[in-house]
Order: structure tokens, then C-alpha cells, then sequence
């Protein structure tokens, strides 16, 4: 299929030497918006963060708009114990290669740079965007009034849902091409969570791709078109939007009768 | 004490906290950017000061002033950044980073103060100051050397400060410094800026060593004392923050003076770290600093 | 807690008397006195690192003011001994003594700090000490140092007129004092109190550990013998000099405690004696014998960075893994047919993906096949007595897992884990041709019969197990099901020393006797890898797909314990959601242990076969529904 955007085969990885997740494999076609939804500790962030190169793969493939986004080949074996191997073999991804193709990683509890401006963080979001145009000042002003309102302030006197709004607006900034957003509205409160909602709404109807994780199935309602469950380090369910159950049954899903 | 004394001693404490703020700059930027201290400063000092009379000595290429420490500073750029490369990179995502930092930068000043030795030979040699002579200013006299450290503290610090500001790749280092994991997220080229910290403080250290090498004598070994200082003046200052050793550098130059007036040449060191240890205990974050490292 | 069995129970004390022993014959037989300098500097350098690796490798302090204390142990002898007159020897601990004042002196500003705070405010303690000493040049002769101090004598024997004999054996016995010192420090509490902050610093305050305390008491258990090794080592040169604080000596010592490897203490008295030998080699070089030194250092510690200690466990490993494959060949050979007089069974080597694989089948292609899978350390003649009294009414099969019994070992990365222990089965029973079968796992293989049978690619028709907790959630339920004690922990550990070995099998399987010897010595054929990656490797099976094949019920499913197994929470399997097991629950074998095949044969052979018949007869019934279905159906 050619408008597959996003491409994920067999991925896995881990913090050496423990495997977090196994054998992913993900979909995305160009315009659709997932969302990822499963327990905490069951290696969501640590997917994403390899997806978005952070953390090196053990295996696997990602492919992003046509091109393939880690290093062909096989990891190598990694037979001598106590051999720094990264001292030696080359990354498998490109945290830098993959944001500058247009894959945004928004990542949980973003703390960004706390000593930055909100205008110094935008500005430093640019840099990604190389070859495309990102989101411009005033598209962003007008997405969200609180970070236009903040923007001479530095990051580390902005409230939690503020500093979330900033770390997505850099996310648009940086021309993203796939937008992944890891639990944009933990530890909001109601009135922030509708904003940031209704926010990410609209940059989901300029017909961006989003990658959503939350534990809010009634959000994530609003945004995505696929569900994926994600418990004990893999994908374990795929459901469209019209046949997602509600909080309650998912979790009987994932962990039976007495979860 | 007659205020001529005290102007003078004031002097004396201003113009030593100018050499202390030159040898603490680029040990401060590598802290700040990287979290690791490069105990390989010292000898980047001692490095820098060969360079420069490698470049300007009527005995070697005899250049001029200005080309000669152009290339200083180009030559120690690119030495900071491989330093980098060869010594820190590798083991960058290793939770023991700090302590291998230690030995490995131990280790490479070892190697580049031998280096020295095998090429320059331990025969002391000493930079030509271009300038000499003396100048008065407002009752103070000042040697043009002194004014020329002053002057060049000040070109050093105001550089960086406006590079860090208001140029693209020193808000990316600010930006690499204070959150690592967001800025390689939105694309940033992490080890190229490491590099650029790297090569800007040797760079800084290369410009220290010229300047010491020009009031001193040069031997391979001379960049341990100014690692020392350099290492008092960061950790006194607080190792939070890019710029609050640079205040540190002058409050230490100014009560090393005084002490030296109260206490006599010898005991003026251990007064200094006395009242260091005092000032650890009470504020631990240092003198002007804060618990998070920001640049 | 860990399990750390005290060093007389493991292999390490050989190896440490050898090095003793050597070390007290060497001067007997080499004359050369300048090589006994080199070694009694690398004596007074292992002890200071070793003392340094406790508070830094084991506390997690990163204390570098410990080179000072080293020079503090200096001047007190130096002080004492030449100024004051006090008796070389008592000078010595007094060297130590007032190590220990000022570490508690350092640790007062350390208390509060964390990480690279510690290591500044410890450089300008140090940097103080230094000046001190600089500075106060009437006591301590300032820059310039101190000469002539006194030496040690015996009685009137003078320990420096005898080619240095005398203060050899004195280095080597404190630095035997200062080894067994650290030694029952790290196995005291306050060891484990360091070592406990250092892992999880509010967990362990919350347990009671008072931080404060336990790092004053760290950094002065640190100190002692280091200062006495600064006074010896004044007694020895018979000088104090300033050049001690200097960034040479901070170099050098860093470098043999990161060559060595932290947190290890033997590691850094190796690298010691390395690092001291090679510079003495490289002397006549200049500078390039720094500089070598200096990249060797680099390298090591960038590319290998568990030091020579991690290096001296790959290379055990190595002896290790080629005495199990070689013990594991002789057998194959040798031994081929005690054990197919044991089991009755042909056995037959077959080539698989990963490695030769023993088989035994009592191959009647007729009977209804069933495959048994051994437990962690154990052989395939574990089963020898179903072997006997089963083969009658069935096919029996049973194959050695990789690194056990007279199979090879595998690679550690890639085979040792239950998943590739399944894929292996399916090998095995493709070969057999066996597509059908019953399946009963022990303990280890109770797991690669669930995995076999989760996976689906054979048709099990009846599942039984014995010893093993099916695992939901991993690690957390490993710790619910079972019993935790010291010998469950041993089904991890890599080397078993002859007590463990003989522990691990007696409650494992049975205490030996003619009947179950050869478990015992099969035992030390186990590939020691084969235990240590199963367990770092249960992370990367699919339990969750395991537990909604017993929990779906498709498979009837018996769960055979002995009633007084010692490793199993009973209440914990009982507890778990199973779809279809037979008689309602686990069943108990009365009196069996965890290998209740074994010790109560009878009975198991028994249970066993009357669930194969009932599972049989469940299969036909289900067969039938289908068939009916199907005809309805139509």
C-alpha cells in the first residue's frame, strides 16, 4: 500500500539486558490517527521512545513515509558481557534523522528546557524543520491564547497543562509529518484537559497524523480512528473506532474478570 | 588600613579573579552543557599556551600576535571536539558517566602532557608579551598585561554570553543542556553540540594558556594549579549555572587578596578553602548556585 | 537480601590461598630488590584502593579527598615518629586513627550532599588538607616535606638493612589484614547498609538505614586502613612530601579501582599488581610510558568498563563452559548405555538449530505419545521410573534441554530460555514424527510445557505439570509462587560450590543415595549459563498468552505437586484461573517433594495415568461434539 505512513515490523527493544516489549507491529496510513491504550508499566513509553530512536531497537523495522528510519541489519551479537558495545557499533536509529523526517515525539511529562522562553523553546523547535514549513507563530498563537499569552516567560515558571501546550506547539513548529503524543493530558485538571483536547481536536482536523497514548478511552474517542490495546510488552488487540467498548470493558480485556 | 592599600589590594583581587574567571569558563560550559567535569582542562591550558608560542616564538613560525592566536583558537577547537569524541562519547549513555568522565579525562591530560614533553621538550620556554609597560588610571597602576587580561575576560565572557543567547546553535546548547531526551526529540544534532561545548572550552583554555604563558614560565605541567583553581572557583561558585562561577572567580580573587594582606602569602590558601568549606556547609549548592544544572 | 554465601563455601578461597602462597615464597626466591619495591608499592596501592572502593564502589560515595587520607596516614607517622618520638609501630595506627578523625570530619559536609556535590566539596576538603599542610611549615616542613624519618626495627633488627625483606612481608600482612577487614565489612550490616543506600537511597531510609550515620561510618571504615597504609608507607620511603595530594597519585589510583572494577575489592588488588608491574616494565620509555599507561587506562575502562574483574569472570566462565561441554562429550560416549539400561529407551543424538540434542523414545508409534520435560540442573533419566512402568501403554519421550544431561550447551544469549527450550520440543517431536501427544513438565520444564503448548504448532491433548507456578505477571508473580529461601535462589546462581551443589540436588530432587546419584553428579554437568540467562531471560516469554491457554481450557490441564514440596506457595496456584483442570484443582501427591515422580513414584505414575485416561476420553468427548456439530451442520 502506498499511503502507508508509518510502518512498524517486528519491532522490539529494552533497556540492555532487560526486553521491555516484543515483536510490534504497527500501521499507520497517511491521514489516520491511532491511539495506544493499556496499563502503565507494560512498556508503552519505552516503545515510543524507541520509535522516536531515544532508545536503540533490538529488532525490527520502522519505515516513515517510504524511507526506512533504522540501519539495515541485524543487532549484532552481543556475546561478551561485559563489552561496552556502544562504544563500538553504530546506532541502529537517529533520534536527529527521525525528528528531521517529520516523526514528532511529544514525550510524557515533558519538563523541556526550564531556563528557555516559551519564544526561545519555539524557536529551538525550528530546527527540525529543515526542508517543510512547520506551523507559524501566529497558527500556533491562535491554537493556544495561554502560550501566546506566556510566551517572554521562561518555561520553568509555566504551570503543567501550559507547559504541555508549549511542548506540543514546539511539536508542530518542527514540521512534524506524524505527530506522537504520550499522555498529553496527565495530571491536568478537567479545564486544561478540554483545551488541550479541543486543541489537539483541530490539529487532528488539518489532517496531521496523530499517535495517541491515554488512559482516557472517552478522549482518545475524539481523536483517533484505531485502537490498539498495548499490555505485557506487545500489541495484543486492534479495534476500530465505532467498536471501541468503554473504560471498563477494555480493562476486563486486558485482565480478565478481576482485574 | 589606608585606602590606598585597600585600592590596591582591591586591584590585586580583581585582576586574580580575571585569571581565575579565564581558567573556570571553560571548565563551567563543559559542566554546565554536559554534566561531567574534564579534568583534561588543565591540561588543555598547559596545551594551549604551546600552541600559541609554537605559532608565535621568534624560535618556531614567528607570527604575528593576532593571526597567531587565531589559530590558537582554531587549533584548540578542533582538539576540544575530538577530546570529545574520543573520551566522553562512548560511553555517554552509561549511568557511571560522571566517574568514567574522571579517569578518562584524567587519563587523556595525562597523555597530552606527556605529548608535550616529547614534542616541545621540558625546557622552559615563555611566551613574548606584545605589550608591556605600565599603565595609571585613576591612581591605580595597572601593567598592560593586566589590562590585557582584563580586557580579554571580558571579550571571552561577553562572547559566550551573547553566543548562548542570540545565536541558533548556543540556544541549542542551552536548550541540549537543560533537557536532553526534548531537545534530541525536536531534531537536535546532540553530539555536534557537545563537540562545539568541548571545542569552546578548550578554546577558552587555549586563549588562559597564551595569556599564562606570556606572565610565566611554560612547562608541561603548568595547567594543574589552574585546574585546581579552576575547580575551586566552580565548585565555590555553584555548579548550577554557566555564569555564577564567573562571579565566584572574582569573590575568590578578592578575598585571596585580602587574606594575603591578613594572613601572610602562606596561609591565605587555607583561610580561602576554610571559609569554602564554611559556605559548603551552609548554602551546598555553592555560592550563586542552584540544585538544577542550567546553561 | 542477597544470597552471598561467606567465601569458604565458594571456589574463591583457593584461589586466594594460591595467590598468598605465592606471594610469601616470592622474596625466598627472587633476589632482586628493586622488584620487591615495585611489589611493596603495589601492596600499599591495593590497600588504598581497595579501602577507596568501599566508599565509592560499594557506598557509592564519590569521595575524592581519600587520596588526602592516604597522606594524612603520612604526615601522623611522619609527626609522630620523627617529632614527637612515639614508637614507629604505635605510629602506624595512629595512622589509621586519625585517618578515621578526619574522614568523620569530611563526612560532615558530605552528609547532606548527593553525587557530583560530593566529589567537589571532597576535592576542597582535600584541597584544605594540602594546604594546610603547605602552609603550616614548622610541623610539617611545608613544600619541601619531611626526610630521615624514622624506620621500623624489630627489637634491634632494622627493617630497612635486610633488602627489604622485612617491610615485604609487613605490606603483604596488612594488606591481608586490610582484605579480610573489608571482607567483614561488606558482610556486616553496615555493608549492607552502604550498599542498600546506594541502590535505592529512600527505600532504604525508609527501612530504618540512617544515611547519616551509614556514610560517616563508610567513609571511616574507608579510611582506616588507608591511613595505616600512608604511615607504612612513610616508614618505608622515610619521607613525607606534599607530592601524595598531588593529581599523579589521584590518577593512578583512580585508574587501578576503575581498571579493577568497582564494587568488587578483589578486582582493584589485581589491577594493583597489573598496573604497578606493566609501569615498572614500560619505565626505561620516558614518556611514552605514561602515555601508554594512560590509553591502556582509557581503553579498558571505555570498552570493558567491569575492568579486570569482569574480565576474570568471562574467563572463568569460559573454563567452566568447556569443562560442562567436555564432561557432557565423555559421557555421551562413554555412558550411552547405563543410561539406556536406566530408561529402557534408544537414545539418539539429534542435530537441531540449536545444537546436538540427546533423545530418548521408547518409540512405539502406535501408543499414544507422551513427552516429558526435566526441570532446571536435571536429565532426562530424572524420569527413568516412568520410563519403566508408563512405556507400557505409551510412547515415551524425553530429551536433555541444551546444557544439560549429554546435550550441547547452547549459546547463552540465544538458547537458554524456556521459549527457544520450546522450540526445541517442537524440533524433537517433528523428528519423532509425533504430532499428538500428551505432555508433562518439572519445575523448569512445566514452563516449556506450557510455552510448547501455548504455541500451539503441536496438538497437545493432555497437559500436566509438577513444581512449576504458572506465572501471570513477571517478575512480580515469580516472587508470589513460590516459597522464597536460599535454594530457590541457587536455580539462578551460575557456579554451585560442592555444598550448594549437593543442597540444590537434595531439594530438587532426592538426597542421594545408589537410587538418585546420578542426578547428583549430572548436576555438575549442568552448564552454569543455562541457569543464570533463564532467569535474566524470563522476561522475554509471553506468560500472558500462557495464561490464557489455562485459563481458555481448551487442553485438559493437571497440576501434580507434591504435597510437601519446599519451593511452591501452594495458595498461589491454587488461586489462579484455570479453565479446564482436572478434579477441580491441583492435586497433591501425598509425601512427594518437589520431584514427587521420584520420591513417591507409585502414586505419581498412578495420578498421572489416570489423567491421561481421563484426558482422553474428554478429547474423544469433545471430538465427538464437534463431529456431531458438524454433522447438524451439514
Amino acid at each position: 500500500m502506498s499511503d502507508v505512513v508509518l510502518e512498524v515490523r517486528g519491532l522490539s527493544g529494552g533497556y540492555e539486558p532487560t526486553q521491555i516489549f516484543r515483536d510490534v507491529d504497527l500501521e499507520v496510513t497517511a491521514g489516520e490517527s491511532i491511539g495506544i491504550f493499556g496499563p502503565n508499566g507494560h512498556g508503552k513509553t519505552t516503545f515510543l521512545k524507541t520509535l522516536s530512536g531515544l532508545i536503540d531497537p533490538w529488532a525490527g523495522d520502522v519505515f516513515f513515509t517510504g524511507m526506512r528510519l533504522n540501519r539495515e541489519g541485524q543487532r549484532g551479537s552481543r556475546k561478551w558481557r561485559n563489552f561496552n558495545y556502544d562504544a563500538v557499533t553504530r546506532r541502529r536509529m537517529d533520534p536527529k534523522q527521525i525528528a528531521r523526517a517529520g516523526l514528532i515525539h511529544v514525550p510524557q511529562g515533558n519538563l523541556l528546557f526550564p531556563e528557555l522562553t516559551v519564544i526561545e523553546t519555539l524557536a529551538v523547535a525550528e530546527t527540525a524543520a529543515t526542508d517543510r514549513r512547520g506551523w507559524a507563530l501566529d497558527e500556533i498563537h491562535a491554537l493556544f491564547p495561554r502560550v501566546a499569552e506566556r510566551r517572554n516567560h521562561k518555561i520553568r515558571f509555566l504551570s503543567g497543562g501550559e507547559r504541555q501546550m508549549v511542548s506540543i506547539a514546539a511539536g508542530l513548529i518542527a514540521a512534524p509529518r506524524m505527530l506522537i503524543l504520550d499522555e498529553p493530558t496527565l495530571g491536568l485538571s478537567p479545564r486544561i484537559r478540554q483545551e488541550l483536547c479541543a486543541a489537539i481536536r483541530t490539529v487532528r482536523e488539518t489532517g496531521l497524523s496523530i499517535i495517541l497514548i491515554d488512559q482516557d478511552v472517552a478522549f482518545l474517542e475524539q481523536i483517533i480512528d484505531t485502537l490498539y490495546l498495548f499490555d505485557h510488552g506487545r500489541i495484543s488487540g486492534r479495534m476500530e473506532r465505532d467498536e471501541m467498548p468503554d473504560h471498563e470493558a477494555l480493562m476486563v480485556m486486558l485482565f480478565g474478570e478481576r482485574h | 588600613m589606608d585606602p590606598e592599600t585597600a585600592l590596591a589590594i582591591f586591584k590585586g583581587g580583581i585582576v586574580l579573579g580575571a585569571l581565575y574567571a579565564l581558567m573556570a569558563t571553560g571548565l563551567s560550559l563543559v559542566w554546565t552543557t554536559l554534566g561531567i567535569f574534564n579534568f583534561a582542562h588543565g591540561a588543555f591550558i598547559a596545551l594551549g599556551a604551546y600552541v600559541a608560542w609554537q605559532f608565535s616564538s621568534s624560535d618556531a613560525m614567528a607570527l604575528p600576535i593576532l593571526p597567531a592566536v587565531f589559530f590558537t583558537c582554531f587549533v584548540m577547537f578542533a582538539v576540544g571536539g575530538i577530546i570529545y569524541f574520543l573520551l566522553v562519547k562512548p560511553f555517554e549513555r552509561r549511568a557511571d558517566v560522571v566517574l568514567i568522565a574522571v579517569i578518562t579525562t584524567l587519563a587523556g591530560s595525562a597523555i597530552i602532557e606527556n605529548g608535550l614533553l616529547l614534542i616541545w621538550g621540558p625546557r622552559a620556554k615563555q611566551i613574548q608579551p606584545f605589550l608591556s609597560g605600565e599603565l595609571e588610571l585613576a591612581g591605580i597602576r595597572l601593567a598592560m598585561s593586566e589590562i590585557l587580561l582584563l580586557c580579554l575576560v571580558l571579550i571571552i565572557l561577553l562572547g559566550i554570553g551573547l553566543f548562548l543567547r542570540y545565536t541558533r546553535p548556543g540556544r541549542a546548547m542551552r536548550a541540549v543542556a537543560q533537557n536532553r531526551e526534548s531537545a534530541q526529540l525536536l531534531g537536535l544534532d546532540v553530539p555536534r553540540l557537545y563537540a562545539i561545548a568541548f571545542g569552546l572550552s578548550a578554546l577558552t583554555a587555549g586563549l588562559a594558556g597564551s595569556f599564562v604563558g606570556t606572565i610565566r614560565f611554560m612547562n608541561p605541567a603548568m595547567g594543574a594549579e589552574p585546574l585546581m583553581k579552576a575547580l575551586i572557583v566552580v565548585i565555590f561558585g555553584g555548579v548550577a549555572r554557566f555564569s555564577s562561577p564567573i562571579y565566584a572567580a572574582f569573590v575568590i580573587g578578592l578575598l585571596e587578596a585580602f587574606s594575603i594582606y591578613a594572613f601572610g602569602l602562606y596561609w591565605a590558601p587555607a583561610v580561602l578553602f576554610f571559609t569554602m568549606i564554611v559556605v559548603l556547609l551552609v548554602k551546598p549548592e555553592g555560592l550563586f548556585g542552584r540544585y538544577q544544572r542550567t546553561l | 537480601m542477597r544470597y552471598d554465601p561467606p567465601l569458604h563455601k565458594t571456589q574463591g578461597l583457593a584461589a586466594i590461598m594460591i595467590a598468598l602462597a605465592a606471594l610469601l615464597i616470592y622474596p625466598l626466591i627472587f633476589e632482586a630488590t628493586y622488584f620487591r619495591h615495585v611489589i611493596i608499592l603495589a601492596f600499599v596501592f591495593a590497600i588504598v584502593a581497595t579501602s577507596w572502593d568501599f566508599s565509592l564502589g560499594y557506598g557509592g560515595l564519590f569521595n575524592f579527598s581519600h587520596v588526602a587520607l592516604f597522606a594524612v596516614g603520612i604526615y601522623t607517622y611522619a609527626i609522630l615518629a620523627k617529632t614527637l618520638g612515639v614508637p614507629p609501630w604505635l605510629a602506624i595506627v595512629a595512622g589509621g586513627g586519625t585517618a578515621a578523625l578526619v574522614a568523620l570530619l569530611i563526612s560532615i559536609p558530605v552528609l547532606r550532599l548527593d553525587g557530583i556535590y560530593v566529589i567537589l566539596v571532597t576535592i576542597a576538603f582535600s584541597q584544605l588538607i594540602y594546604f594546610v599542610v603547605i602552609s603550616w611549615s614548622s610541623v610539617t616542613g611545608g613544600t619541601s616535606g619531611m626526610v630521615t624519618l624514622p624506620t621500623l626495627t624489630i627489637g634491634e633488627y632494622r627493617l630497612s638493612r635486610d633488602g627489604r625483606i622485612g617491610y615485604y612481608y609487613v605490606g603483604l600482612a596488612l594488606l591481608a589484614a586490610n582484605l579480610l577487614f573489608l571482607y567483614l565489612v561488606t558482610r556486616s550490616r553496615l555493608g549492607r547498609a552502604a550498599v542498600a543506600l546506594k541502590d535505592n537511597k529512600y527505600y532504604a531510609i525508609a527501612r530504618g538505614i540512617s544515611e547519616a550515620r551509614t556514610r560517616s561510618q563508610t567513609l571511616m571504615a574507608s579510611a582506616v586502613f588507608t591511613g595505616i597504609a600512608g604511615a607504612y608507607y612513610a616508614a618505608y620511603l622515610r619521607v613525607a612530601s606534599p607530592d601524595a595530594f598531588g593529581l599523579g597519585f589521584l590518577t593512578l589510583l583512580l585508574s587501578i579501582l576503575l581498571v579493577g572494577g568497582t564494587g568488587t575489592i578483589w578486582g582493584p588488588v589485581i589491577a594493583a599488581f597489573s598496573i604497578s608491574v606493566l609501569s615498572e616494565w614500560l619505565s626505561g620509555f620516558g614518556a611514552w610510558q605514561n602515555i601508554v599507561i594512560a590509553a591502556a587506562i582509557i581503553l579498558i575502562v571505555v570498552f570493558y568498563p567491569g575492568g579486570l574483574w569482569a574480565a576474570v569472570q568471562e574467563l572463568r566462565e569460559a573454563v567452566d563452559t568447556t569443562r560442562t561441554a567436555a564432561l557432557a562429550r565423555w559421557r555421551r560416549g562413554r555412558q550411552k548405555a547405563a543410561r539406556e539400561e536406566l530408561t529402557g529407551a534408544a537414545e539418539r543424538i539429534l542435530t537441531t538449530a540449536h545444537g546436538r540434542i540427546a533423545v530418548a523414545d521408547t518409540g512405539d508409534s502406535e501408543k499414544p505419545a507422551l513427552l516429558f520435560l526435566h526441570g532446571n540442573s536435571a536429565c532426562k533419566e530424572a524420569f527413568y521410573k516412568q520410563f519403566r512402568s508408563l512405556s507400557d501403554t505409551h510412547r515415551i519421550i524425553a530429551f536433555d534441554l541444551p546444557g544439560h544431561g549429554v546435550s550441547d550447551n547452547g549459546d547463552p544469549e540465544i538458547t537458554y530460555n524456556i521459549a527457544v527450550y520450546a522450540e526445541i520440543a517442537e524440533a524433537v517431536l517433528a523428528d519423532c514424527g509425533v504430532r499428538r501427544l500428551g505432555v508433562f513438565g518439572w519445575s523448569l520444564g512445566g514452563y516449556v510445557a506450557l510455552e510448547l503448548a501455548a504455541r500451539g504448532n503441536v496438538e497437545v491433548t493432555a497437559l500436566a505439570i509438577t513444581g512449576t507456578s504458572p506465572l501471570a505477571v513477571v517478575p512480580e508473580d515469580f516472587g508470589h509462587g513460590y516459597n522464597p529461601n536460599s535454594h530457590l535462589v541457587l536455580a539462578g546462581k551460575q557456579y554451585f560450590s560442592r555444598e550448594e551443589t549437593r543442597n540444590y540436588a537434595n531439594s530438587a530432587t532426592a538426597p542421594i543415595s545408589q537410587d538418585s546419584a546420578f542426578l547428583h553428579s549430572n548436576l555438575k554437568r549442568t552448564d552454569g549459563r543455562a541457569r543464570l540467562y533463564m532467569i535474566t531471560k524470563l522476561n522475554v516469554i509471553d506468560w500472558p498468552r500462557q495464561m490464557r491457554m489455562l485459563s481458555d481450557g481448551k487442553i485438559p490441564f493437571a497440576i501434580l505437586n507434591g504435597s510437601d514440596d519446599p519451593f511452591l506457595n501452594h495458595a498461589y496456584i491454587a488461586r489462579l484461573n484455570y479453565g479446564n483442570i482436572w478434579r477441580g484443582g491441583p492435586q497433591d501427591i501425598p509425601g512427594g517433594r518437589h520431584a514427587p515422580f521420584f520420591n513417591k513414584p507409585d502414586e505419581f505414575n498412578l495420578a498421572l495415568y489416570a489423567f491421561l485416561s481421563d484426558a482422553e476420553k474428554m478429547s474423544a468427548d469433545t471430538e465427538r461434539q464437534t463431529a456431531a456439530g458438524r454433522t447438524t451442520t451439514q
